[in-house]
């Protein structure tokens, strides 16, 4: 099924010659424009389709760029893939929306707004009015929402099992699938370090994600203090492993300064050539022992356009003084560093004391599988921050477990935000769509229409998850919805299997917050989508 | 451009910049990209397997059947061949032998993989049931299949090194060299300090030089330079050397960009000049000063300089390679000085940063001249020199050579091995056959299919040997099936080492013929071939999103 997906030449108006007449009309009737809006985010929503779920399938995706990703991440594909019409960037954002949000659950969110599109389209046909069905949803949203609450199952933050069970439930639908009883407690783990038991939020920039090329995904792991991807420098024979270290963070170069370009060194004396060549020696002296005299052992340099971060001769001199170097330290790890390790950057060396400097047991260069990482641990007083080293066989491997580690990462945080757990396997969409179905026929007139119509599009997600597993869809979304009927709320499709089973006990869970941010943004996405009537292009 | 997006044509809510195939198609694609990288590949496989002629487009030319030299060097641009080529890389990377067999396992797996897809089972399933089949197959190997390095001694690792030359240009040489691959890995032992043992490939230095026929290369316990002395008036031998290894540019002093000199008197002149040189030669008289005998930089040395080392009898080697010196430094307990420059400020040269070694020499091989840094202190070092006929010979000679060490290497940190020539697919075929049985779930095809899979490289090393490869195929499994049926004590149990002997064309004992490759080289091929099959068949649709357009946009580059 190759099709040429080129933006097509001939549109219905006669082309993009008319703009610049000035006598275009761009105005379509408003159900072609509302239409044309749906078609487009309707593709959007197909091409993601058959990602979702735990035998959901990757995309290959060949940029622009020439560069190639694999992966069956929602937000990822449709970042990469160049969506030109604007509606459908519309469910682009919509994907990242989601991704920043709650960071899961991104596929099917976009799944989601595009079945509902359809229903709404049905409804159009109807004669219904785009606002009266825009409101509706949004009403029903709402209503779905109390509901997922009311099945939701709270958490403890300690309860590990559950917050595993999490975590493995969202790789289970990645390449990494195999490996997730080996990232999902590392996924936990991080996540619950940073936790203060006050604490509502995580950030995610305090877990630090190491990507190294080589070994295997099973050889990633949980770092408790800082791994650097940089690594140490012993060209000059300096020390690649330090116990007890002391940490020091500079933003200034250990390099001889440099003139201006309009400023000359005249020398005119034979016996100043030996000077110059002093100073520079005593210049670069000078620093490297006053940062040896607070006690530092560790030295990490931040990156420099402007000059050389250290010279042969500064070098030389650290590893004199047994001093470990690390430069190239890029500008945004800095804050992460010093949070870790509790030294504070330095940017000038009259401010380099010892009250700046952090401490660790041990600071060391590891080298394994053709990969050279280098580890700080044991920090004393240590900041609320993890780092994890993540490798991979491959550039495309390493990337796609990236990418899901930072799902299940996400999965973890959502319930630190909102403790409660639903189950998986489609269970809560047929779940919402009986009861909302329910509520609609205690209503009266077009919004019982429009209820009907949204519980209808909500079983998108266990029809999908039966399509992907190669399962028949109909009889297994009916023989769900029966089970749901005799009161198994926790009936969902277990996929492994090819049954219908009490999910729970399959451990597919899901946090909350994946499905109620899922649902309130498509629904307002498709609601935005729905009062376009027209589309002017301007230049 | 923008009224083009709006339109009623359902396809065209296709919104893309792009081509997308999606479904079998691609699967089939993707299939088809693999088999052709593996069927270049496939005929230079095993000890009869041929090589390969690479002209690039300047018209250089590398002959060679080491797998991922041929990958590394053809224009691949299929993103699904791509996969394998990086898989290949790695492989070398990590183990750095086996390189085709896990390219062509790779494709075959994924070949059968998509027979099973058209047969309407899932691609998921799939993978779940090759997965399973790995993890039997891994676990079968180290417990059944593999034998400790301990009890079969020095001569496994020969057999080992022979086992990984019999592929390749060196075969014919194979009990010349392999010796000497593993004495000189066993030279460069080291103990890092967490205690384990480590043995650096890189540390055996190999050079090549032009001339004489192979067998007479040979294997020096030393390290091997490949510069000479920077003037005919030095000595070429020094014994109980004291070697200062700098990193210093032992010329003029230039002053820095930036600095003008301006005088106003002629006279001055000449004495800066005289200063410039003044200040190296201070610096020279300071390392001479240490008792040091033979210099070796990696920067140049003035003519001026190497006056004040011809009357000091000091031997002086410029141009060297930084890494060489490196290693020399730690082979003779010296250390590699950078700058003189001393925590006071002041210039010096201590002499505990010299090295000590018996004996430098410089001897002429071939045409080429080499100092052997003989006798080194603390580490043993070895270097090995090649010899060959022409430079594409020796290239490959090389490469094999790396391919050995690796292997020997390996050997060393695992501490295990398994028969080669084909035995241990054969025996994890029959075995995951069996096992399959015993499944009663869908995975049992995939497993079967991976067990089939297997069997490719037996096959392919008998067809390469223009062997009849289904007759010896099948006896090779009869063997093997009748080792697995028999109890524990049975001696038939031994027919599981049994592989096969392409010269003779028959079955023998692997293990007693010494044809052994290490038990971790396999493992990490069987799973890397498994992770790139497994990330190319969950693929099932690909968008080629349209480059950008040259010029395009706003970009203030109009062409």
């Amino acid at each position: 099924m190759t099709s040429t997906l080129g933006p097509a030449l001939m549109g219905p108006m006669g082309g993009g010659k008319g703009i610049s007449d000035g006598q275009f009309s761009d105005k379509g009737k408003p159900t072609e424009v509302r239409l044309s809006n749906m078609n487009a985010a309707k593709a959007v929503s197909d091409a993601v389709r058959t990602s979702l779920g735990p035998k959901g399938m990757d995309k290959m995706i060949q940029t622009s760029t020439g560069e190639v990703v694999i992966t069956n991440d929602g937000a990822t594909i449709l970042k990469h893939m160049a969506v030109l019409h604007p509606a459908a960037r519309m469910l682009v954002e919509l994907s990242q929306a989601q991704d920043i949000e709650a960071g899961d659950g991104t596929t099917s969110v976009v799944v989601l707004a595009g079945s509902l599109l359809g229903a709404a389209e049905k409804l159009l046909s109807q004669g219904i009015h785009p606002t009266t069905i825009a409101h509706s949803f949004q009403k029903a949203a709402t209503k779905a929402v109390e509901l997922l609450n009311d099945i939701s199952i709270p958490v403890d933050m300690n309860d590990r099992e559950s917050l595993m069970r999490a975590a493995a439930t969202s790789l289970n639908s990645k390449i990494v699938s195999q490996y997730s009883s080996i990232l999902a407690p590392i996924a936990v783990t991080a996540v619950t370090r940073l936790l203060s038991p006050v604490s509502s939020n995580v950030d995610l920039r305090d877990i630090r994600i190491v990507k190294k090329v080589g070994g295997t995904i099973e050889d990633t792991e949980l770092v408790e203090g800082v791994a650097l991807n940089q690594v140490v420098i012993s060209s000059a024979g300096g020390p690649t492993r330090i116990d007890k270290a002391r940490i020091g963070l500079i933003q200034f170069q250990l390099s001889s300064p440099k003139p201006d370009m309009d400023n000359q060194i005249v020398v005119n004396d034979y016996r100043q050539m030996d000077r110059i060549l002093k100073e520079e020696r005593q210049y670069l002296l000078n620093l490297c022992k006053r940062i040896k005299k607070t006690g530092c052992n560790v030295l990490l340099i931040q990156k420099s356009i402007l000059r050389d971060a250290v010279t042969d001769l500064s070098l030389h001199f650290l590893a004199k003084l047994k001093i470990m170097v690390i430069k190239d330290v890029e500008r945004d790890e800095i804050d992460f560093i010093a949070k870790s390790t509790g030294c504070k950057p330095v940017a000038d060396i009259e401010a380099f004391t010892e009250d700046k400097l952090g401490s660790a047991e041990l600071v060391e260069e590891f080298s394994q599988n053709g990969m050279k990482v280098v580890k700080v641990t044991g920090v004393k007083n240590p900041g609320k921050t993890v780092s994890i080293v993540c490798t991979g066989a491959n550039q495309l491997v390493l990337e796609e477990s990236e990418r899901s580690l930072h799902d299940a990462l996400c999965v973890v945080r959502c319930i630190v935000k909102k403790r409660a757990l639903i189950a998986g396997g489609g269970a809560p969409e047929i779940h919402l769509s009986r009861l909302l179905t329910q509520h609609a026929q205690t209503l009266k007139g077009k919004e019982s229409y429009c209820f009907q119509a949204f519980a209808e599009a909500l079983e998108i997600i266990p029809t999908t998850l039966a399509e992907n597993a190669g399962l028949n869809p109909i009889q297994i979304v009916t023989e769900l919805r029966n089970r749901h009927s005799l009161g198994e709320r926790t009936a969902g499709i277990n996929v492994k299997k090819g049954i219908i089973s009490n999910i729970l006990e399959e451990n597919v869970v899901q946090p909350l917050l994946v499905s109620t941010s899922a649902l309130e943004l498509a629904t307002e996405t498709v609601a935005l989508i729905l009062r376009i009537d027209d589309i002017q292009f301007t230049r | 451009m923008s009224a083009q997006m709006y339109q009623r044509d359902p396809r065209a809510g296709l919104f893309l910049g792009g081509q997308r195939t999606s479904g079998a198609e691609i699967r089939d694609q993707n299939v088809m990209a693999c088999q052709t990288v593996s069927n270049i590949l496939k005929s230079s496989l095993g000890p009869v397997g041929l090589d390969k002629m690479l002209v690039d487009n300047v018209g250089d030319v590398t002959i060679t059947n080491d797998g991922a030299t041929i990958l590394s060097l053809l224009e691949v641009s299929h993103p699904a061949a791509r996969i394998l080529v990086s898989l290949a890389t790695q492989q070398d990377k990590e183990v750095g032998d086996g390189t085709t067999s896990v390219v062509l396992l790779a494709s075959e797996l994924l070949r059968r993989a998509n027979e099973l897809v058209r047969n309407k089972i899932h691609p998921t399933t799939v993978i779940t049931g090759y997965r399973l089949a790995c993890k039997e197959a891994c676990r079968f190997m180290a417990d059944q299949l593999s034998t400790k390095v301990d009890k079969l001694g020095r001569g496994c690792l020969v057999n080992v090194a022979k086992t990984s030359m019999s592929s390749k240009i060196l075969a014919a040489d194979d009990d010349f060299f392999a010796p000497m691959v593993v004495d000189a890995m066993l030279a460069v032992m080291t103990v890092n300090p967490r205690g384990e043992k480590k043995y650096p490939v890189k540390a055996v230095n190999v050079l090549k030089a032009h001339g004489k026929s192979a067998r007479e290369s040979f294997m020096v316990k030393g390290y091997a330079l490949n510069c000479t002395v920077a003037s005919q008036a030095m000595k070429t031998r020094i014994q109980g050397a004291k070697i200062a290894c700098l990193d210093i540019n032992l010329a003029k002093q230039r002053m820095h960009l930036g600095v003008h000199i301006t005088i106003d008197d002629p006279e001055q002149l000449e004495a800066i000049r005289a200063r410039e040189s003044e200040i190296t030669l201070e610096r020279v008289r300071k390392i001479l000063a240490t008792g040091a005998n033979v210099i070796l930089t990696t920067k140049g040395i003035d003519d001026l300089c190497l006056k004040e080392f011809i009357e000091a009898g000091a031997m002086a080697v410029r141009r060297c390679r930084k890494e060489d010196l490196r290693r020399i430094a730690r082979a003779t307990g010296g250390t590699m000085i950078s700058s003189l420059a001393n925590l006071e400020g002041e210039e010096t040269f201590e002499a505990s940063s010299l090295g000590h070694a018996e004996e430098v020499v410089q001897e002429r091989i071939s045409d080429d001249e080499l100092i052997l840094v003989k006798g080194t202190k603390v580490v043993s070092s070895s270097s090995i020199i090649l010899r060959g006929a022409n430079d594409y010979m020796l290239d490959e000679m090389e490469r094999a050579l790396h391919d050995a060490l690796s292997i020997v290497k390996r050997t060393l940190e695992s501490g295990s091995v398994v028969p080669g020539g084909g035995a241990v697919e054969t025996a994890l075929s029959i075995y995951l056959e069996n096992f399959a049985t015993t499944l009663g779930s869908r995975e049992q095809l995939a497993i079967a299919e991976f067990a089939n899979a297997l069997l490719t490289i037996p096959k392919t090393l008998s067809m390469n040997a223009a062997k009849d490869s289904t007759d010896l195929v099948a006896k090779l499994r009869a063997y093997h099936n009748a080792a697995q049926a028999a109890p524990t004590s049975d001696p038939k149990r031994k027919l599981m080492f049994y592989g096969l002997d392409l010269l003779k064309g028959e079955v023998v004992d692997n293990r007693e013929a010494g044809v052994l490759e290490p038990t971790i080289s396999k493992i990490k091929s069987l799973k890397s071939a498994l992770e790139a099959a497994t990330s190319l068949l969950r693929i099932d649709d690909s968008i080629v999103v349209q480059p950008e357009e040259r010029g395009g946009g706003d970009d203030g580059h109009g062409h």
